[in-house]
Parts: C-alpha cells; sequence; structure tokens
C-alpha cells in the first residue's frame, strides 16, 4: 500500500497542484448478532480497499474516491479529483490557504489481547450463544440482542510535504440488550451502554463483565415496567461515565468542530454557538472543568501518528479551568482562527474526504469514588445507560434521556425511576459542574456511530470520563 | 461487476444443491458538490461497486460482503464460508428467500451525474446567490446527483435489476447579520422538473419572511402549521412502528391495532413508488416487487410493511414495501387560508435531531430549524428563535385539523454510513396543541 500511495503522490507533484494527499485503507469488518437466543446474522467483509485523493488547486479542495486500485481506475480518480478542484475554483470567494509543516514518517501497530479475526469462530460463537441464551425472551422480556462488531483497518497516508505514514488497529463493538413488556407498554435496558466500543478485540467482552450481567438487565428491565418517573421540577444530577460520555460528546465535541464557526457543516450536521471571539474568554464550564482532545493515547479510538492531513497526533487543552481556549481544527481553519492545527482532520475511509472530528475526546479526572460522591449527594438522582438524545443546531439546547435512573436521599440510593429526562443549555450546564470522580473512575468509552459530513460518515471515537455530578438541572420535561 | 464475476459466483453456488442464496450487486456513484458561504466547500466524486451475498444451509446461514469483486476474492470468501457455514447455529425462524418473482418494468435512467456537469451546478449556483446576496443572505448546502444499478439474484430463480440516478438539491440561506437560516430543496430523478426561476422565487419569499423582527416563545401548547417537511419526516418516524419487525418485537404503536380507527378519517397515507412525483423504488432488499400499499385509510391502521422473513416468523402478509415512499393525502384548505385560521401559532419549517423516547408510544424530541415563524391574528409576523419539542407522534397525527389542498415532493438524504436520495409527498397540515417544552434561544 505504501509503494502505491507513493506512486500516486509522484504524479500529483506538479506545479499546478498547491497541496495533495492520498490515503489508501484496507479495512476487515465483521458482524455477529444474536436475536432472541438464537444465531440472526454472521457475516463479513474482508480486504475491502478505498482510495482517496485530494488536491488543493486554484485554493479549491478536489476529492475523488474509488474501490477499484487498478491502474486505470488510480488514472482515472487522479483526473476526476483535478478536475473538481479545477471546475469548483471557479465558484470561490476565499481560497483555502495553510502553512507547511514538517513530514512525519511513523508507523504504528496496534494488537489486541484477543483478535477477533484469527478466532475460531466456534469460540467466539459459542461465548456470544451463552449469553444469548441467557437473555432470551422468558417472562417479562419479549425481545433480546446480543451483537458484536469487530472492525481492523489498516491505512497508509502520504502528501507531497514528505509525510508518509501507516497504522494498523482493531476496534470492537459489544452490545446486549433486553426489552421488557407488561403488554401495553416497553421499557429497555442495554449493557454496557450506548457507549460500549473501544479499541481492542474480543476481549472487550470480557471486560465488560457481560456474563456477570445478564441477571441485572434481566431484573432492571422488568423492575422499570412499574417504577416511577420522577417528579422534581429540577435536581441535582449524577451522571455515569457511560453517558457523561455522550453528552461531552455532543455539547462540548461536536460544539467544538471548528469548521461549524464557518457553516461547512450547516445543510446536516449543524452549526456552533461559539463564535471565534469567545476563544479565551467563554467561561464554558465551572473551574474544575477541563476538557482535552488526545489523539496520542494509544488506549482510545482517536490515536494516530498523523490526523488525515498530515499534522502530528497531539494533546490539545479545549477547555482549561472552565474557560474555553481552543477548537478542534483543520490545518486552514486553525489558520484562520490563528490556532495551531490540532490534527482533527478524520476520514472513516480512503475514499471519504477527511472531516474536522473528535479523536479522544476527554474529560480529566478530579478526585473521589463514585460511591464517595453518591454518599456525598443529599437529593438527587444517579443517571445512566442513554435512552435518547438531541440537541440543537447550534449544539445549546440538548435533552437526553436515560434508560434507568436510581434516586438518592441523604447519601443513599433509595429506589429507580424510569426514562430519568433532564434539559439543559451546554454553557449553564457545564458551570453547574461540581464534583467530577477521580482517575480510579475515568475511563474510555466509545462508539462506532458517530455520523457527520455529506456524503456521510460514521468516525469511531473514544472519550475519557469519570462520573460528574450537575446541580440543580432541569428534569421536568412533559412526555 | 462484469457479468463474468457474477456467472462465476453463481456457478459455484449452484454446485451446492443443498445450499440457498440472496446476491445484491450494487455499482453506486456520486457527484456531490458541497458548498458554504457562496462558495465551493468540496467537489467530490466516488464510485463503489458492492457484491452482498447470504448463503443458507437449512437454517444456517453466513453473509459476505465484498468491494469491487473479482473471481479470486469471490472464491476466497466462498472457501471461508464452506469452512464456517456447519459450525453455525441454527436459526428457527428462517425457512425460505424471497419467492416473489413478479417484476417492475425494468427503466433503464439517465445517468443525471453525466446530465448536470460541475459547470452546469456552479452557473445554477451563482444566479441564486446573486438574488440572495440583494437580501444580505449567503449559501451553504449541496447539490448531489447518485446513479445506482441495483441487480437482486435469488436461489429461487429470482433475478432483478433496477435503476436509480435521483438528484437532491439543497440550499439554506443564511443571513449575514443575524443568522436568520431559510431552506429550499428540490428532488426527483427528472431534471427537466427543475424550474430555476421558480426555485430563486420560493426561496427569495422565505429570505423575506426571515427578515422581520426575531423573538422568544414560552414553553406551551401552540397550534402549528407545519410545512410539509415537517409532517414528512413525522410520518416517516411513524413509520418505524409500521414495520414487521417493530411488530415482532412488541415495539409498535400498532401492535394490536390493524383495522382499528387510529387517526382521524381525513388522515390518508400510501406508500405508492407509482407516484410520479416520487423518487421511485421497484423492488426491497429481497427483491420482491414494492407496489403500491395503504398504511393508513381514512384513519384506518390498514398495513405493516413486512418483508420474506418476518412475514414467516409473524404470519403478517408479505409485500415489498418500507416506507421510502410515502404519501399523506392532501385536504381541502388553501395554505393562506389555513394561516388565516390561526389566532396565535407557529409556522414550523424543518425539523432536526429528533429520536425516540419510548418506540411503542411514539414519544420523540427533536428542534426546529430552518425557519421558525410567529403567526399572530392569522398572519405571520414575527422570526423566533429554534424551538424544542417534546411530543408523541400518533399524537401530532390525531391533532391534525386541517390539511392543505396541495401536495409537495419532499426529498430526503439519508445520510448515515450510506448515503442515498429518496422521497416522500405532503401538505401543509395545521396541528393542534403542539408541545413545545423549551428554547434554544439561538436561530
Amino acid at each position: 500500500m505504501k509503494t502505491k500511495v507513493q506512486q500516486i503522490l509522484s504524479k500529483l507533484n506538479t506545479p499546478d497542484i498547491t497541496f495533495a494527499d492520498v490515503r489508501i485503507t484496507k479495512t476487515d469488518q465483521e458482524q455477529i448478532y444474536f436475536q432472541n437466543g438464537f444465531l440472526r446474522n454472521f457475516g463479513s467483509s474482508l480486504d475491502s480497499y478505498a482510495l482517496g485523493i485530494r488536491v488543493l488547486i486554484n485554493g479549491c479542495w478536489g476529492f475523488a474516491g474509488t474501490r477499484n486500485l487498478s491502474d486505470n481506475s488510480i488514472d482515472k480518480t487522479v483526473k476526476l479529483a483535478k478536475d473538481n478542484a479545477i471546475h469548483g475554483s471557479k465558484f470561490i470567494q476565499k481560497p483555502v490557504t495553510f502553512m507547511p509543516i514538517e513530514p512525519t514518517l511513523a508507523d504504528e501497530v496496534f494488537l489486541p489481547k484477543l483478535n477477533p479475526f484469527k478466532m475460531d469462530n466456534e469460540e467466539k460463537l459459542s461465548y456470544l450463544k451463552r449469553i444469548a441464551e441467557k437473555i432470551k425472551p422468558d417472562g417479562k422480556i419479549v425481545h433480546s440482542y446480543v451483537y458484536g462488531v469487530f472492525f481492523h483497518q489498516e491505512k497508509v497516508y502520504g502528501n507531497t510535504e514528505g509525510t508518509l505514514t501507516s497504522q494498523s488497529f482493531y476496534n470492537t463493538l459489544p452490545v446486549m440488550s433486553v426489552i421488557a413488556s407488561d403488554g401495553n407498554h416497553i421499557q429497555t435496558r442495554t449493557w454496557p451502554g450506548h457507549m460500549s466500543a473501544g479499541r481492542g478485540g474480543f476481549e472487550l467482552f470480557e471486560e465488560n463483565k457481560f456474563e456477570e450481567n445478564t441477571d441485572r438487565i434481566i431484573k432492571e428491565a422488568g423492575d422499570l415496567l412499574s417504577a416511577p418517573r420522577i417528579e422534581d421540577d429540577r435536581a441535582d444530577l449524577i451522571i455515569g461515565g457511560g453517558h457523561l460520555a455522550l453528552q461531552l460528546h455532543e455539547s462540548v465535541g461536536h460544539a467544538t468542530e471548528a469548521d461549524r464557526i464557518f457553516g461547512m457543516e450547516i445543510s446536516y450536521a449543524g452549526k456552533t454557538f461559539i463564535k471565534p471571539q469567545m476563544i479565551g474568554s467563554l467561561k464554558y464550564g465551572s473551574d474544575i472543568v477541563n476538557v482535552y482532545s488526545d489523539s496520542t493515547n494509544p488506549d482510545g479510538m482517536g490515536f494516530h501518528p498523523v490526523d488525515d492531513e498530515g499534522v502530528p497526533g497531539q494533546k490539545v487543552d479545549i477547555i482549561k479551568d472552565g474557560i474555553l481556549i481552543n477548537q478542534q481544527t483543520s490545518r486552514d481553519i486553525a489558520q484562520r482562527l490563528g490556532l495551531n492545527p490540532g490534527s482533527n482532520m478524520k476520514a472513516s475511509f480512503g475514499d471519504d474526504i477527511p472531516l474536522v472530528r473528535m479523536t479522544n475526546l476527554c474529560l480529566a479526572p478530579q478526585k473521589g469514588s463514585l460511591d464517595e460522591l453518591i454518599a456525598n449527594t443529599d437529593r438527587g438522582y444517579y443517571v445512566d445507560f442513554t435512552k435518547t438524545w438531541s440537541i440543537d443546531d447550534n449544539r445549546n439546547n440538548f435533552q437526553f434521556t436515560t434508560e434507568i435512573g436510581w434516586k438518592i436521599v441523604n447519601g443513599k440510593i433509595t429506589g429507580i425511576v424510569k426514562e430519568p429526562t433532564y434539559f439543559g443549555i451546554t454553557t449553564e450546564f457545564w458551570n453547574s459542574c461540581d464534583w467530577i470522580c477521580g482517575p480510579e473512575e475515568w475511563k474510555h468509552h466509545g462508539t462506532f456511530h458517530c455520523g457527520k459530513g455529506e456524503p456521510g460518515q460514521a468516525m469511531q471515537l473514544s472519550h475519557g470520563v469519570a462520573p460528574a455530578r450537575f446541580k440543580n438541572t432541569v428534569v421536568k420535561v412533559k412526555v | 461487476m462484469q457479468s463474468e464475476e457474477l456467472k462465476h459466483l453463481i456457478d459455484r453456488l449452484t454446485k451446492h444443491p443443498e445450499w440457498k442464496y440472496h446476491i445484491v450487486y450494487t455499482d453506486w456513484q456520486t457527484d456531490f458538490f458541497r458548498f458554504y458561504q457562496s462558495q465551493t466547500n468540496y467537489n467530490i466524486s466516488k464510485t463503489v461497486s458492492t457484491l452482498d451475498v447470504t448463503i443458507y444451509k437449512e437454517k444456517k446461514s453466513f453473509s459476505f460482503n465484498i468491494d469491487q469483486p473479482t473471481i479470486t476474492r469471490i472464491d476466497s470468501a466462498l472457501e471461508n464460508t464452506i469452512s464456517a457455514i456447519d459450525t453455525l447455529p441454527e436459526d428457527p425462524d428462517f425457512v425460505d428467500v424471497e419467492n416473489d418473482l413478479s417484476k417492475n418494468t425494468e427503466k433503464v435512467k439517465q445517468n443525471n451525474i453525466l446530465n448536470i456537469s460541475l459547470d452546469k451546478k456552479i452557473e445554477i449556483l451563482a444566479d441564486i446567490s446573486k438574488e440572495s446576496e440583494k437580501l444580505g443572505y449567503r449559501l451553504f448546502g449541496t447539490f448531489i446527483c447518485n446513479y445506482q444499478h441495483t441487480q437482486i439474484i435469488n436461489s429461487n430463480g429470482l433475478d432483478k435489476e433496477e435503476w436509480n440516478s435521483p438528484i437532491y438539491f439543497e440550499v439554506k440561506a443564511v443571513h449575514k447579520e443575524n443568522q436568520v437560516t431559510v431552506l429550499e430543496t428540490y428532488g426527483g430523478e427528472n431534471w427537466e422538473s427543475f424550474i430555476k426561476e421558480d426555485f430563486i422565487s420560493h426561496l427569495s419569499l422565505k429570505m423575506q419572511s426571515a427578515l422581520n423582527e426575531r423573538i422568544d416563545v414560552e414553553p406551551g401548547e401552540y397550534d402549528v402549521i407545519l410545512a410539509p417537511r415537517c409532517i414528512a419526516e413525522y410520518m416517516q418516524y411513524l413509520s418505524y412502528g409500521l414495520s414487521a419487525r417493530s411488530y415482532d418485537q412488541k415495539s409498535s404503536y400498532f401492535q394490536d391495532k390493524l383495522g382499528q380507527q387510529v387517526f382521524p378519517e381525513y388522515i390518508t397515507i400510501t406508500d405508492d413508488p407509482t407516484d410520479k412525483d416520487i423518487i421511485s423504488v421497484d423492488y426491497n432488499n429481497d427483491g420482491h416487487i414494492y407496489n403500491p400499499l395503504s398504511v393508513i385509510d381514512k384513519g384506518v391502521f390498514k398495513s405493516f410493511f413486512c418483508n420474506n422473513y418476518y412475514s414467516f416468523k409473524t404470519g403478517l402478509p408479505k409485500n415489498g414495501n418500507n416506507g421510502s415512499c410515502l404519501i399523506l393525502k392532501e385536504g381541502k384548505e388553501t395554505l393562506d387560508s389555513m394561516i388565516t385560521s390561526v389566532k396565535k401559532g407557529l409556522y414550523i419549517s424543518s425539523l432536526h435531531y429528533m429520536n425516540f423516547i419510548n418506540e411503542r408510544e411514539t414519544s420523540v424530541t427533536g428542534l426546529t430549524r430552518d425557519g421558525t415563524f410567529l403567526i399572530e391574528d392569522g398572519k405571520i409576523t414575527k422570526v423566533v428563535n429554534n424551538l424544542r419539542f417534546t411530543e408523541k407522534i400518533a399524537r401530532i397525527f390525531e391533532h391534525i385539523s386541517v390539511l392543505e389542498n396541495k401536495s409537495y415532493t419532499i426529498p430526503f438524504s439519508e445520510n448515515y454510513e450510506f448515503f442515498g436520495i429518496s422521497s416522500a409527498k405532503a401538505p401543509h397540515v395545521l396541528v393542534k396543541n403542539f408541545n413545545i417544552t423549551s428554547s434554544t434561544k439561538t436561530i
């Protein structure tokens, strides 16, 4: 793949092209889906190659992608990318420019503890079947599934500045879910929650303790059918790590993608409430809120030696002591904002354009365990396991519902509530954060399904968080 | 894929008489023009050829997907299948692959990627831009042409082909000063139906309306006029509960409601690929012919969307529908008379980021965007900040009191992992007591 990238780059080192980059990805995917105790789908897509060529001509980007890597197809793709830039440049007011950077040469290989593509099928299937049979419909449980998606990608990136890198990694999405019904209503419980994906292989099922939690989700789903809803207007909320990762993702992660400031994603993903003049002064959160973008941590799915336009991986503070101080950027956008590029340009596959993306976007830990936090809460709710999420076009007004909540009175859990729903305005909410648990509770949570871009791309990325408390949150929402 | 590869695959599959198989071969291209601030953002060209194969041995199945298939890659995938399939657990609910051999008239469509060049797109956009600049707006959006050829083959003798070349043109005009946004779209397969002057005229009208004073409104229940795009999107979300899969999972709002009056008698919904304004669909993924289907007839629930697998599993009648061509029948009132009838209410142009809270109850939350307006004493008077609603979709349909006497084709881009273009058709509707739960304080 490296040789092919170099060969293509040699065709793009011409005076008319200001900058060009080339990516080839080779992807293996496998998915196993048990429904109601039975194998419903076992499928794979192996050795899938994708090529993308991006050129900057006359201040305008042109891109072409293909999954056909024959010489003839590559020549055609080079021509298409150049034509797209040349014709597109007829409708340009502000040309794309950015500063050159030193080339990077790097090769990174990550190997999982249990490689799902090398394990015996029988070993994988017997493990998942055992889980599936434990949660199959019985009593109040009317539907269940166990799902595993295994992903391996090799990527070579090169550009006309001399950068040439390769990366090989494995990610896994493990999840199980049950639906309980009383004939008229349904409630769901999922494990380990909506943000269950991570860097690694089949070992993620063991690490997430699937077998130990089947009885728990069956009982909780059944109990939720007759559980009360929250009656308070406002309450102190402790948000568990799995759901807090999504809260961070939606109300900080996407809001600080700087391409949104310039409207590049308006028609699908939306804008942001952040304006350039807010950087360096906006009180985004309370003093204990520190958020950083870290593509140097190999434990997260956002790790890379360089991003998809040649910027070396780095750790960048986005919110420091509650103040917004930086953005997630591309080279072009960073220059427009007077910032350094943050290594945030990522494309899902070789034939996708790179977009400003979260990598490993993390909330720094403070101190204390979750038990201590609950014990120090007089009255409130501990909520986790995402059910519904929604946030507005400017990433300002959000509303989330989790599958389950636990009522806290005088530092003790006293019962469960169903579908706890809360609403907030982004900066008010993060400024109400008065407790973030410590490193012992901090871990990466992740998704395979962060949708952005047109044509659409689903990105795999991670968030490191520990449970946190938010004071006086609106929990009265009429449904 | 050249016929040589497909022939090779079928030759190898037929050497295993104990196997059943289902093949979908897709050749897909897109020419995707993204623009922002009235200038080019990216021009993207992509081509993908994909072969999806599922092989069944009695009640065991294995699936593989090959991009850019070659004989060597097909052989490798088949060897993998042979070594795996006997080791797999059974799915007791699988009975057979699709056996509907009926065909639509094959329509080889012109490739709109070739029909509408990038230069042509830019020329149209430059003309729209000139008009929007006069009112202080900049343009953002996409101008997309796709071309797709699909072939579906299975071991029951099914062999069908389908061509599509949808166009999706979306322009968001954003005011330079106050960021108020309005939206105009065009979608379809017949480029000759695009009339630039009409497009500019509609967009200009919206841009002018959006120059009024901007205000906020309190949470509460409002009479709202939903633009066709909004009610079409609610209709698409409602179709989750119309699927036999959700019925099987006991998650459907329509669970025990077949034949029952679920909405007012003036609500009629069909799933009709033959409507001349709809982006047509010939077959579902199994290859079953996609015929017009009555879903809600005069308020009575008539049919689930039910494919081959779920028909065997649930006993529901099989069809080829999946809600890709939904049409809400128009009513009798003009839009003007609908607006005039509202003492105080809202006009909502478009929705954003809607998600289910509880599928069985059809409860959702989401937001308005691209133009929300206040109606006072029968007139649109002010621009309103984007608002959050928390509602039950079934309740919205129950509370429709008036439907416009004219329908509009609404293109939708299906943009999650795979990019596709579909359409729906709906009139404006007046909904009573629509539940606004908060303001975003932004536009």
